[in-house]
């Protein structure tokens, strides 16, 4: 069975679609991680546009949609299979800073490209970030801020993280008053501009260059 | 020049004595934060200040408005329904619940909306919206239209317009407001129509008074530092038409200023505004996206105004960095259609010395030392 309508189905966030073309999928006999990685296929095209600045928050929001329809129809085949996310994402926003949209949207996207999610929400003091990448051992860690007077928590995480031996972790930063230049600063590994680039930086870090996570 | 006269020959390109020297206000927090750093405690940026920022730093008006009210009415009761120590979770006029920090002017956190669907709509929102409810004109109307109508009223006067999109935003949140126009297109018509039939026809009554505003404003504040948060395509569909009624209004009624505020990256909203009838854009986000107001006036020409444009984030930094980003803006003041101020509000991490360093300069260069306000604070600056 082709894969390429339901990778159509994510792209144009068919959330209906999805779900069907999901279960047609299943039930002709399609492995389970072939029709992930069609979905992944399907997020990293809308990644490409929304950088591109062809497409929105709006169609990244119903892209996810639809993967998540497709998902919960493919979970348990994943999970049944052994097939889990190659790598782990701790994130959330720093001390300080109770916004969230940018941040979710980064782990709407994080999760999209078969990253495991941690989101630890926001206002998160930097012991939370150390406590967690300790339970997790993740691979990567994102830091969101949407005010520049929270900034210099995004420092003193990295500092707390860095202290606790956990610089294992790459640590990807990002909000509004972000730049380059501020990442460097404060000894991040990376900064992502928005949440499609994060998906980029974040495979980039971890050394996953395409898509195909699983094969 | 009067600040009325200043701000509509500026808008219109004509010779003025100098710029408007305007500010865009600060964070709540700003203003304490320089009382420790030696501005008189009697000077806060709130109605009731013994002294106004704005007389303190000789700050013209750009925007008086106490024009009709086209949002909600009544609005909600604001209450705070959990105290969580520095922090507490306060129900807003406009319905939605929120997470606040106490004593902190920061953005708060949505935490919950009234406003989910259809019948949501029809019972909390739709009937706060009527707008011949008499409470949208109250007991000083006759003061307001006399006002208004004084051919020698000295500062200008905005009809204020409200919005088609923020305030949707706000109800709903970010990330179920666009999804309606995907789940429902229809609901998210009647939604923005009945916003716009709401300013529409609460305006028309001040407009028919023989009221005479200098600007229409609106408030949308719907881009990102990345782009639009609704899509070109959308915005075209569902907000530019409305948005051409409410100017084509304006416009008939002889104002052809139209001003929105709308924060993050406009790039690809400012061409359908623009087509709309909103002809000038504020505050142009420098620090933020890397907004750049000359590169709009070469892009769109004189047919669109601006207002804001300098980067606030220079103020933090050292003088040479103030006076470089002041002087950057010098073509565009000397070129008309523009208001320069910081393109947000102040934060409390700029220093008061600075502030008081740019406010002085920009009285010298924008304002070319002429007919300036009396500014106390550089009366009583050492530095």
């Amino acid at each position: 069975m082709e894969l390429t309508q339901l990778t159509e189905a994510i792209k144009t966030g068919n959330r209906k679609a999805a779900g069907l073309l999901t279960q047609e999928a299943i039930d002709a006999g399609v492995e389970p991680k072939a029709i992930l990685n069609s979905l992944i296929e399907g997020m990293d095209d809308i990644g490409a546009r929304f950088q591109k600045n062809e497409v929105f928050v709006p169609e990244m929001l119903i892209a996810a949609r639809a993967m998540k329809e497709s998902m919960v129809i493919l979970e348990p085949l994943l999970v049944a299979a052994g097939i889990r996310p190659e790598f782990t994402a701790l994130i959330g926003t720093v001390q300080g800073d109770l916004h969230d949209i940018g941040k979710n949207l980064v782990a709407m996207m994080w999760k999209g490209a078969n990253f495991n999610v941690i989101d630890l929400g926001t206002n998160v003091p930097p012991e939370r970030f150390v406590a967690a990448a300790r339970e997790h051992n993740p691979q990567i860690i994102g830091l969101s801020a949407l005010l520049t007077t929270t900034m210099p928590s995004m420092k003193s995480t990295i500092d707390e993280l860095k202290a606790a031996g956990l610089s294992n972790a790459k640590i990807v930063i990002g909000g509004a008053p972000i730049t380059q230049a501020f990442a460097n600063q404060i000894g991040a590994d990376a900064f992502a501009p928005d949440a499609a680039s994060a998906v980029e930086v974040a495979r980039k870090l971890v050394g996953s260059q395409s898509t195909a996570v699983l094969a | 020049m009067t600040d009325r006269e200043r701000f509509n020959a500026t808008m219109h390109y004509q010779p003025v004595d100098r710029c408007p020297i305007c500010d865009f206000g600060f964070w709540e927090e700003t203003v304490p934060e320089w009382h420790k750093q030696g501005l008189p405690t009697e000077v806060e940026w709130t109605s009731t200040a013994k002294i106004h920022t704005d007389q303190w730093f000789g700050m013209d008006s750009y925007a008086a408005t106490n024009s009709p009210d086209v949002g909600l009415n009544p609005t909600f009761e604001w209450k705070v329904i959990e105290d969580l120590d520095d922090h507490e979770i306060v129900q807003q006029g406009d319905g939605v619940r929120v997470l606040r920090k106490k004593y902190m002017g920061s953005i708060p956190h949505h935490i919950g909306h009234l406003l989910t669907d259809r019948d949501s709509w029809r019972e909390h929102y739709l009937p706060r919206l009527d707008p011949t409810n008499p409470a949208r004109f109250p007991a000083d109307w006759e003061k307001r239209v006399a006002d208004w109508k004084d051919p020698n009223r000295k500062v200008p006067a905005s009809a204020w317009c409200g919005s088609l999109f923020g305030w949707l935003r706000d109800w709903m949140g970010l990330e179920n407001v666009v999804l309606v126009p995907y789940d429902d297109p229809a609901w998210f018509e009647e939604m923005v129509t009945t916003l716009a039939d709401c300013t529409i026809g609460a305006l028309t009554v001040a407009l028919e008074t023989g009221a005479q505003f200098d600007s229409g404003s609106m408030w949308e504040d719907m881009c990102y530092s990345g782009g639009p948060l609704l899509g070109p395509d959308h915005f075209k569909r569902f907000l530019v038409p409305h948005y051409r009624r409410i100017t084509d209004l304006l416009h008939k009624y002889g104002i052809d200023i139209v001003w929105t505020d709308c924060d993050g990256k406009i790039d690809s909203l400012l061409p359908l505004w623009l087509d709309a009838g909103i002809n000038c854009m504020f505050p142009i986000e420098v620090g933020t996206w890397g907004g750049d107001p000359i590169a709009y006036r070469k892009q769109y020409g004189k047919d669109l105004r601006l207002i804001g444009g300098f980067d606030k984030h220079v103020l933090q930094h050292s003088k040479p960095a103030i006076l470089a980003e002041i002087e950057r803006l010098v073509p565009l003041v000397e070129d008309g259609g523009f208001i320069p101020l910081p393109d947000h509000r102040v934060p409390p991490d700029v220093p008061y010395e600075n502030y008081l360093y740019y406010i002085r300069e920009v009285r010298r260069i924008w304002g070319q030392d002429t007919n300036l306000k009396p500014c106390p604070a550089l009366e009583a600056a050492t530095v």
